[in-house]
């Protein structure tokens, strides 16, 4: 369908902080909810490091996390789709 | 029979925004939409402050790893219920929309449920449709500023209450309360409240539509549980085109015209701002506010209702309609039987755990009467409502000893116990070096609860 240009330098900046933000954070509670029912935040702690969290605490950094990560992942998909589609706009040009 | 818009005008779908100003509607399904937006809300509100039991109805305490939901209380190990729920939920919606379409847009999603409460407020403040538009164009002044002052003062209260109400699902919300008045609230308290509440404020103020346009998943794949049965709203242009506006009393056949004034009232009440005319498009969230403005023009015209009306494809074009298909049947059994496997997995649900963790240190140890003994740590989770005394015995090798480091074992309810238990055995009783057993704890008074755990016993080995 080569008269169906996507034009992604069109897409408005909203709306792709939306199409990075979004699926990761939704992804993001799915992992904390998975992740907290099987390993206890007590549990956790790294290197006998001797910090004390509250159980929030460390779900809510726990879930900034995965959201990070969510991020991270969305970011690369959309960053590949975009330039690919910028190198097919220019071969069509 | 999807999208009606051809590919070309596919940039559109990254439109600029442009701010809609849905106009006020009355009539049937308007009164049944706000009826259910005041059901929904008051659940959301009110929940939290139910007891039940002595505590907080529905509570899922985050930090005590406990779910209320009234009197059943899960623990992470029973994460498959919770999992459960959820695929039935999902399943519901596929049910409900092969069925009916999108109701649940329309009539109860919190995004719809929300915007909806803030458009009312809106306009208790800023006044009807034209009036909004007026003032968003004027110019700033005095008057301008205190009115969009007040709207936005009264959208972050209700804001910061809904994200108050919200964090009162996951600490109790009487001392969630009351910290607050003292100024006590926990750091991350405070940021899940301002999170949620600026969440719900900039959705439900200024999202709107674009959440369901561009974020919502659902709206994304409903044609996938759409067929030709299922309810949507329509337009009806055989009946309507070709549109245009006319004098009172105008022979229609003479003018060569259809029913539709092209008076735009459908367009000025839709929330997403589309058309209806121009057919199904995903857009639309199917909530009925066109069908009721329209009819509204329709009697003031005197012309019958129902140009825009909930249909199905197949009624639409004179086709005989069906509610029992096998899509609606499979999506039904599938959830009938997960609705029963749930039930009775829960009704004959133990609410009694044991762990049985062997010594990792020591795999043996000869006893001064000769006997192999092996140190294993016991934790009791009494899942139940009641504290209970429970008797610990163990089986699987003959003569086999149970040493306990406390003679009773008293649990509290909804606590973890420990305790130490120690087996002895003849090392001839064993068959092999490594034999299974089996540690079985009962409650007493209590015979439904009761459960076994295996565990290993080691000894040197026969030579
Ligand atoms: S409200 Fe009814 S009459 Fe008015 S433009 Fe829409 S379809 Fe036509
Ligand atoms: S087209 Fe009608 S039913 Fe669909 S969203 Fe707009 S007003 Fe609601």
């Amino acid at each position: 369908m080569a008269s169906v240009s996507p034009l992604p330098e069109k897409i408005p900046g909203i709306q792709k902080a939306i199409a990075v933000l979004w699926p990761s954070f939704a992804t993001a509670i799915v992992a904390t909810g998975l992740f907290f029912s099987a390993f206890h935040p007590g549990d956790l702690v790294p290197f006998d490091l001797d910090i004390d969290v509250s159980p929030l605490a460390a779900y809510s950094i726990g879930f900034f996390l995965f959201w990070l990560l969510g991020i991270l992942s969305s970011y690369g998909t959309m960053y590949f789709i975009i330039s690919n589609c910028q190198v097919l706009n220019k071969q069509q040009d | 029979m999807q999208s009606q818009k051809t590919s070309t005008e596919e940039p559109a779908l990254y439109a600029a925004h442009n701010k809609l100003y849905p106009r006020e509607v009355s009539g049937y399904f308007t009164r049944l939409r706000m009826l259910s937006v005041v059901v929904l809300l008051g659940i959301y509100y009110l929940l939290p402050f139910i007891q039940w039991d002595g505590r907080q109805a529905l509570l899922f305490d985050l930090p005590a790893r406990k779910f209320y939901i009234f009197g059943l209380t899960l623990w992470p190990q029973d994460f498959i219920y919770l999992a459960a729920l959820l695929i039935m939920a999902g399943l519901s919606l596929f049910f409900f929309t092969a069925l009916v379409g999108r109701v649940w847009c329309g009539y109860a999603c919190p995004q719809t449920v929300w915007t909806e409460a803030y458009l009312w407020m809106e306009r208790k403040i800023e006044g009807n449709r034209g009036r909004r538009m007026k003032l968003d164009k004027a110019p700033t002044s005095a008057a301008k500023i205190r009115t969009k002052a007040i709207k936005h003062t009264v959208w972050i209260a209700f804001s910061l209450w809904t994200g108050f109400t919200f964090v009162g699902y996951f600490t109790p919300i009487n001392e969630l309360g009351s910290r607050l008045f003292t100024g006590d609230l926990g750091t991350w308290e405070t940021f899940w409240i301002l999170f949620y509440s600026f969440a719900t404020y900039g959705n439900a103020g200024f999202m709107r539509e674009q959440v369901c346009k561009y974020m919502c998943p659902y709206a994304r794949f409903q044609s996938a549980m759409f067929d030709s049965d299922t309810l949507i709203v329509a337009y009806h242009p055989e009946r309507g085109e070709p549109r245009g506006s006319r004098r009172r009393g105008t022979d229609l056949q003479k003018a060569g015209l259809g029913d539709c004034i092209d008076c735009n009232v459908c367009v000025q009440v839709c929330p997403t701002g589309i058309d209806i005319r121009d057919g199904l498009q995903y857009e639309c969230i199917a909530c009925s506010a066109c069908i009721d403005a329209c009819d509204e023009i329709m009697d003031k015209v005197s012309y019958p209702r129902g140009l825009i009306r909930y249909t199905t494809e197949n009624a639409a074009i004179g086709k005989k309609q069906h509610i029992l298909r096998p899509r609606v049947m499979v999506y039904a059994t599938i959830l009938l039987i997960l609705f029963g496997t749930l039930l009775t997995n829960l009704l004959q649900r133990i609410p009694l755990e044991l762990d049985v963790i062997r010594d990792r240190n020591t795999l043996y140890r000869e006893t001064r009467d000769g006997l192999i003994e092996n140190v294993y740590t016991l934790k009791i989770l009494n899942m139940d409502s009641k504290a209970h005394r429970y008797i610990l015995t163990a089986d699987g090798i003959e003569g086999m000893k149970l040493l306990l480091d406390q003679p009773d074992i008293e649990v509290e309810a909804g606590t973890v116990h420990e305790l130490i238990a120690r087996l002895q055995a003849d090392e001839f009783n064993m068959e092999e070096r490594s034999v299974t057993v089996e540690f079985q704890l009962q409650a007493i008074e209590a015979n439904h609860l009761t459960t076994i755990e295996e565990a290993r016993f080691v000894g040197p080995g026969k030579n």
